[in-house]
């Protein structure tokens, strides 16, 4: 790993946790506050891609772990990690990758606007919604004994709100991409 | 901005190595799952929460911490009890308690320093064999808490030119001024850690 990426990641890390500390904002038809945070994995995944990705996540697991509150609303230590939640905190590690893995994949420098937009969706919801919610639900199943049916029903609830951060994930991430492209490793 | 959820402290639990800490929370964490015995359980749960009041954390600091999580737990298991049976759902509420209230305790007493030193030293055998650098996790967890504060200010520059401008301040037009003003700094931050020679040089690489 160069010296580069070491600092990309590192300084990703320390961008989703500013985007704890910046106050949540409502969209007009839904009626949870949003947190800026909660993109992270999507934006993560689709700017840095896979393996620079993970690693910002690793990075925020580990700094969640020490007990730095770094979370949204100041929250963190290891209480979080073992709570019922806390597979979606280990998932956002492998969501991030496969979001990364799926845009490196799909999204080109110099195809038409269209396609890269539709690429970083495509990644954005197998990755940050599929994959976390795959890892993150059976978690809370194993750790509270909620019935998997139950927590999944649950979980629709938050359904729109996820495709709303994909969709801003993903013009966000094209407008970085446009501006200064960091996707692709540089050789 | 980023201070650590750790209080100075005298206790037992303080003196105790990391390690020590860490792998007495995972094997707890791991036997209450084996056990569904409403006593133990509730035992596990009075002594967890006695730890966790005794660290010499302000009371209500203590709590204030607890709020979110036992929140999601009332909920979760709320829905259990309506779903299974209401034993099951106790044992799962004084199961949780014991291991979030031990965790919390955990990380009360022991100092972000600590946490890092500990977790380079678990990484050596992983250095050795040239998987990873440990002493790369170090610099990285450096670097975060030093751009951190930069970065919010960054933030806060653009929130204050929307709002010259008479613009709303929405996540879609902050998102990407913030993120490539953030990342194109990169490669100054990493030739000036280079140009310091903060890393040993990488031998042996392709």
């Amino acid at each position: 790993m160069t010296t580069r990426d070491l600092v990309l990641i590192a300084l990703f890390t320390a961008i989703i946790v500013v985007l704890g500390l910046i106050p949540p904002v409502t969209l007009g038809f839904i009626p949870v506050p949003i947190t800026a945070q909660s993109m992270g994995v999507m934006l993560a995944g689709c700017i840095i891609g896979a393996k620079r990705g993970a690693l910002a996540y690793v990075l925020l697991v580990l700094l969640v772990a020490i007990g730095l509150p770094v979370l949204s609303g100041g929250r963190g230590g290891l209480a979080v990690i073992q709570g019922p939640t806390g597979g979606f905190v280990l998932g956002w590690i492998v969501a991030t990758y496969v979001t990364g893995l799926i845009a490196e994949r799909l999204v080109k420098e110099g195809q038409s606007e269209a396609r890269q937009f539709a690429g970083f969706f495509i990644a954005s919801i197998v990755g940050g919604i599929g994959v976390l919610y795959v890892i993150g639900m059976p978690w809370v199943t194993a750790v509270t004994g909620t019935p998997l049916s139950a927590v999944a029903t649950g979980s629709l609830a938050f359904i729109p709100g996820d495709i709303v951060k994909a969709v801003i994930a993903t013009l966000a991430a094209r407008a970085v991409l446009a501006g200064y492209p960091l996707l692709h490793a540089r050789a | 901005m980023l201070n650590g959820l750790n209080v100075e402290g005298t206790t037992p639990l303080h003196r105790m190595s990391v390690r020590a800490k860490l792998a007495i929370l995972l094997f707890c964490g791991l036997a209450l799952y084996a056990v569904s015995s409403l006593v133990i359980l509730i035992a596990a749960f009075v002594i967890a929460a006695l730890i966790y009041f005794t660290t010499g954390l302000a009371f209500r600091d203590a709590m204030s911490r607890l709020k979110p999580i036992l929140f999601t737990i009332l909920i979760l298991l709320i829905a259990t009890a309506y779903l299974t049976s209401l034993r099951e759902a106790a044992e799962g509420f004084f199961r949780l308690m014991a291991i979030v209230l031990f965790a919390g305790a955990v990380t009360a007493t022991t100092a972000t320093g600590a946490f890092i030193d500990e977790i380079t030293r678990l990484l050596q055998p992983l250095d050795r064999l040239g998987l990873v650098r440990a002493a790369d996790v170090g610099l990285a967890f450096g670097l975060v808490l030093r751009f951190v504060p930069d970065i919010f200010n960054h933030y806060q520059l653009i929130r204050e030119a929307h709002r010259a401008r008479g613009l709303k301040v929405r996540p879609l037009t902050i998102l990407a001024p913030l993120i490539i003003l953030t990342l194109k700094d990169a490669d100054t931050i990493a030739m000036a850690i280079d140009a310091r020679g903060f890393r040993r040089p990488s031998e042996k690489r392709r």
